[in-house]
């Protein structure tokens, strides 16, 4: 289930995590751990059980340099849901119109 | 992130003429997709299209009480089970339909992406396709 679109709902419930991903998808590029743990007021600790969440949902990247773990950000996911729900925004928006088109020409 | 989409909307008809527009097989035939449907707790129904390489909806009814109409959404091919709620409310200009389709966190990324694909080829087209087709009729009419 680690790709599953809950744990993706759940990653980006949690307002710290929303900033970490933020801040590494306006950086476009890999960041070390160190300095994202640098930029937020929390341990080191914290910060990796974060990203963690965040790679299970898929939403970063890891992957260790020298003696230097960078992560990267990939909203892909993020685009699947929403064209899930622009699709079915749309469909119902159609099938509300049709059936009111429907009731009139009946009436 | 929200797992609901919500639709609201009035209908200026009765709260009988909106409920069998949306539980009678042969009216869901008329304005949605051709349906083999009953308004009754645990029917299983299919709604096809008439398009070609359009994916058939399944699903099973879960309530079917006036004015509540409840059932899952199943796109055939696809093991994800969501589920579309409509209530009608009697309001006085007429009718207030509040629709939800939930379900969305059941759904993998890789089956969504699959899922995507196909709509992109046929589905989104047969329902566009159905569109045109009743405004046809209601302006032939």
């Amino acid at each position: 289930m680690q790709d599953s679109i809950t744990n993706i709902l759940k990653a980006i419930a949690d307002p710290t995590r929303r900033e970490i991903f933020h801040a590494l998808v306006v950086a476009a590029t890999a960041l070390p751990i160190t300095q994202i743990s640098n930029q937020f007021d929390i341990s080191r600790q914290g910060v990796t059980k974060h990203l963690k969440t965040l790679e299970n949902a898929g939403l970063i990247k890891i992957h260790t340099q020298g003696r230097e773990r960078f992560c990267y950000a990939n909203p892909t996911p993020l685009k699947e849901i929403n064209e899930w729900m622009k699709f079915y925004e749309q469909f119902w928006d159609n099938a509300i119109d049709n059936l009111g088109n429907y009731l009139d020409k009946k009436a | 992130m929200n797992d609901v989409i919500t639709k609201e909307h009035i209908f200026k008809h009765s709260i009988d003429t909106v409920w069998n527009a949306i539980t009678n097989a042969k009216e869901i035939s008329t304005w949605f997709l051709e349906a083999d449907f009953k308004a009754e707790k645990g029917y299983q129904y299919v709604f096809n299209s008439s398009g070609e390489n359009c994916s058939p909806i399944k699903g099973e009814v879960k309530q079917a009480n006036p004015y509540t109409l409840i059932y899952t959404w199943i796109v055939t091919e696809t093991p994800i089970e969501t589920t579309v709620k409509w209530a009608l409310e009697k309001t006085e200009e007429g009718t207030k339909l509040i629709l939800e389709h939930s379900g969305i966190s059941n759904y993998h990324g890789e089956t969504a992406v699959t899922m995507f694909n196909s709509f992109n080829g046929g589905w989104d087209n047969c329902i566009s396709g159905l569109s045109s087709y009743l405004k046809q009729i209601v302006h032939a009419g």
